[in-house]
């Protein structure tokens, strides 16, 4: 059975959800967002200490773009891969791949708003850059879901897929340092993806929480 | 597509889109490049967010279609060029660990990415918090440290050979010195020798130009702030 190693609403909800739109057996292993992630048998399983990681038919995988891409091929009948050669394949990577790009602003700013605890070892400038930074990368979802002739109902013309899982997952926890208003197409292919069976099924329990706040707005310069 | 596409990279000197110079010269493309500044801010402009929506590079145009993303360009040029000989296909014993590492590159280019923004983009050193500054280097270290333990006696990331995967690190290990000394990581060391070593590493370096981004060798983390000093100063 696969086996996912887990910390809530980090960036192994990404391949929980997509695990739970496959619907193969698995179980999950969660863990506290600390060092233990550090252990010597943890970095067995991912060599820089961090999740995801997954167990899967004798191997084992870090990255949550290579895990959701291998999944996506491994289990093609579930419809979330674009394999090579297909008309949507070069859109399918771009959007898999810009999940990241959106959650290395949401790693810098959970770093500075929830990892640093006192004040005086955050950096504002850094906190309202990224928050901006994060606005532009909302913005490109927002034009990409606008076309001129016909909004698309999910990132892929060809509809549902991995890409929205994981750019979805981005934006469920970007919501906690961007808003959303002024992103009407964004806000409601968000909330269509988002009423998913899957994703409901991957919601942390409210005390494993990581964001114990709603929002964290970007910190004023002290000085 | 074509036989003979038309290619355009857009194309930031010294930074991930180097990923992507140099995989268009192992694979014998020809390409022409459109230049940009990060400092100058042309890729927030509407012509070029039509194509990269979020004002990145490296973007790609190929005839009438384009793609951004570093890993995404990368894998989508090493499965139809070439008849995938830097690729790993689908299925094959190396699926894995190529995407892995193509996706491992992009870890370690974050923190790069945050190291750059404290020591260079960062005008005023005051703004750059020296915690953030040591905890970034530490993780640098880290994925470093990883990769070196990964990469083992093999001569390139995947045991079967050259691939794709390898000019994900183009740039990685370009910057990654500039914030960690790679003396203690001798395997990584050996191996950026080995991959700068390569004709079409060299022609893409050639295009790329002589590095003006960092202003020194090294960028060390800053010490502890002497408080005698400080009192000394009044
Ligand atoms: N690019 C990797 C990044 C993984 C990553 O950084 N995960 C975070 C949680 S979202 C983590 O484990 N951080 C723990 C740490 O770095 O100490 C991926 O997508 O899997
Ligand atoms: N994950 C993206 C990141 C692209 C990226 O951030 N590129 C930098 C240059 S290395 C950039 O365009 N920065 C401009 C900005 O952030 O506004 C990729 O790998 O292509």
């Amino acid at each position: 059975m696969m086996r996912l190693h887990h910390v809530p609403q980090s960036r192994s909800m990404r391949i929980l959800w997509l695990l739970n739109e496959i619907g193969a057996p698995f179980e999950v292993v969660s863990y506290p967002f600390d060092k233990t992630l550090r252990s010597a048998e943890f970095l067995t399983l991912s060599p820089a200490g961090r999740v995801p990681a997954l167990e899967i038919e004798g191997e084992r995988m870090f990255e949550s773009g290579a895990i959701a891409e291998y999944l996506c091929e491994r289990f093609p009948e579930a419809g979330l891969g674009r394999a090579p050669g297909s008309p949507d394949r070069m859109a399918w990577l771009t959007w898999l791949h810009f999940a990241e790009t959106v959650t290395q602003h949401l790693a810098a700013l959970t770093q500075q708003h929830l990892a640093l605890r006192e004040p005086a070892q955050r950096s504002p400038i850094v906190t309202q850059l990224e928050a901006a930074r994060l606005g532009k990368c909302l913005a490109a979802i927002e034009r990409r879901l606008s076309t001129p002739v016909e909004n698309r109902d999910h990132l892929l013309t060809s509809g549902f897929s991995a890409c929205d899982v994981a750019v979805g997952q981005a934006v469920y926890i970007a919501r906690h340092f961007h808003r959303l208003d002024g992103f009407p197409e964004l806000s409601a292919w968000y909330a269509r993806i988002t009423a998913r069976p899957a994703f409901q099924a991957s919601l942390p329990a409210p005390e494993a929480r990581l964001y114990t706040r709603d929002f964290y707005p970007p910190l004023e310069e002290t000085a | 597509m074509s036989d003979t596409p038309e290619i355009r990279l857009h194309h930031v000197p010294w930074s991930r889109s180097f990923r992507i110079l140099w995989l268009l010269e192992e694979l014998g493309l020809d390409y022409d490049i459109a230049w940009h500044d990060i400092r100058k801010g042309d890729m927030q402009e509407p012509g070029y967010k039509a194509k990269s929506p979020a004002g990145r590079a490296p973007a790609l145009e190929i005839d009438d279609q384009v793609i951004f993303e570093s890993g995404a360009i990368t894998q989508y040029l090493a499965e139809t060029f070439r008849l995938g000989a830097l690729g790993r296909p689908p299925h094959a014993p190396e699926r894995i660990a190529y995407l892995q590492w193509i996706s491992y590159a992009e870890t370690m280019a974050g923190v790069i990415e945050q190291l750059n923004i404290n020591h260079v983009f960062l005008r005023d050193p005051s703004q750059a918090s020296p915690v953030v500054i040591k905890l970034n280097t530490a993780r640098l270290k880290g994925t470093l440290a990883g990769m070196e333990a990964l990469l083992g006696d093999q001569e390139y990331l995947l045991p079967s050979g050259f691939s794709a995967a390898d000019t994900m690190m183009g740039f990685n290990l370009f910057a990654a010195p500039y914030f960690v000394k790679l003396d203690a990581f001798p395997r990584l060391a050996a191996y950026k020798a080995r991959i700068e070593a390569r004709p079409a590493f060299r022609r893409a370096a050639a295009r790329d130009g002589v590095q003006t981004f960092y202003d020194r060798d090294f960028y060390p983390v800053p010490g502890p702030v002497d408080k005698n000093v400080d009192k000394l100063k009044g």
